[in-house]
């Protein structure tokens, strides 16, 4: 992007070009799946919607946590049901070679899925 | 040889003319035409060998279409758009003809400016916690009669980011309902994207008239001088490539 181009930034320029160099590079996280790559594109589709179900189901916990309306060993029985989901969560993304940024899949226009 | 296509756009003027101003943007010797029916047409230009769809390339695209906004009201084409003969463009602009033309229009006499809100996380939230006087530590998670219990710990240190993700989302979201709000007095359309990154807070896209180009430069600097933990970036103008709503049958 050229200079004449940017009309008002209050940072520095290499922050932003900064920052815009990471965000071209999410673009790489759009899933690739083809005929050499079965195996681990399969993989990191369904670790991306197991994660993506796991959060869901984390973020409605929390706020039923936050709401007060849960007995201690309802609390109890919640936390130690997530952190295992969360421990197993990570064993599987270490056994596929996945990142935390690989199973945030670009979604183009939409932006990232998580 | 085939046609590449880099725009469509409304012919207000003869066709002669339209060329004519085209010959003065076509810099680069790409012969650039203009196929039409009726008032809608097709920027193309002739196109040899195979489509090598790299970075160089697009952007070197990009450049042309921004040259040609300069003279037109257009709805730039995504690259690679290749057709194999006029007759084929032709084709394809009557069959979306209605479609290109309510884009036009929409799209008529604007640009479109982008703006990015970035900030420093962890300093944002330090002091959103401060100013919200939120009791991010204490919460229904811990049990009195067993504080040592690992399951509830961890569940405390979640609730603890939860309860933080929320705080900067709702501070989000009143700083995108303040800039709609500016915006709409300059009869902005806008489209944003929350949360693109850690340090990327708001993503977005307006559609502005040509003329209102300084009213929205000093409508971002008074929302800096409001908001000085955040570093907003105002960039444009540029062709309207996020609001074009076509699907070319």
């Amino acid at each position: 992007m050229s200079d004449d181009k940017i009309l008002f930034n209050s940072g520095s320029l290499e922050e932003f070009s900064d920052e815009m160099w990471k965000m071209s590079e999410s673009e790489e996280s759009k899933l690739k799946l083809g005929p050499d790559n079965a195996d681990s594109g399969l993989a990191k589709l369904v670790l991306t919607l197991v994660e993506l179900i796991r959060k869901l189901v984390e973020k409605q916990a929390m706020r039923r946590v936050d709401g007060g309306s849960l007995s201690d060993d309802e609390i109890e029985r919640l936390g130690e049901t997530l952190m295992k989901l969360e421990m197993k969560m990570e064993e599987l993304k270490k056994h596929f070679n996945l990142t935390d940024r690989d199973l945030n899949i670009s979604l183009g226009p939409l932006g990232d899925l998580m | 040889m085939k046609l590449l296509i880099y725009a469509l756009l409304l012919i207000k003027n003869s066709l002669e003319e339209t060329n004519e101003i085209l010959a003065g943007c076509d810099t680069s010797d790409k012969n650039l035409q203009i196929i039409a029916i009726d008032k809608i047409g097709a920027i193309v230009g002739n196109f040899e060998g195979d489509l090598i769809a790299d970075k160089a390339k697009a952007i070197e695209f990009a450049k042309e279409i921004e040259v040609l906004s300069n003279q037109f009201t257009l709805l730039p084409v995504r690259f690679g758009s290749l057709m194999v003969s006029t007759e084929a463009i032709l084709d394809l602009l009557n069959k979306n003809s209605k479609e290109i033309q309510n884009n036009l229009l929409h799209v008529e006499n604007r640009y479109e400016f982008g703006l990015k809100v970035m900030c420093d996380s962890s300093a944002l939230k330090s002091s959103l916690v401060e100013n919200s006087g939120l009791v991010v530590n204490s919460s229904h998670a811990k049990n009195l009669e067993n504080p040592n219990s690992v399951y509830r710990n961890w569940l405390e240190d979640k609730l603890k980011e939860h309860r933080l993700e929320e705080l900067v989302l709702n501070y989000v979201d009143t700083v995108i309902k303040e800039i709609t709000e500016a915006i709409e007095i300059l009869g902005a359309t806008a489209k944003f994207k929350k949360m693109v990154s850690e340090k990327t807070i708001i993503d977005a896209v307006f559609l502005l008239a040509k003329d209102q180009k300084n009213e929205m430069v000093d409508t971002i600097i008074q929302f800096q001088k409001k908001y000085i933990n955040l570093m907003f970036i105002l960039t444009g103008p540029w062709p309207p490539y996020n609001f074009v709503e076509l699907t070319l049958k």
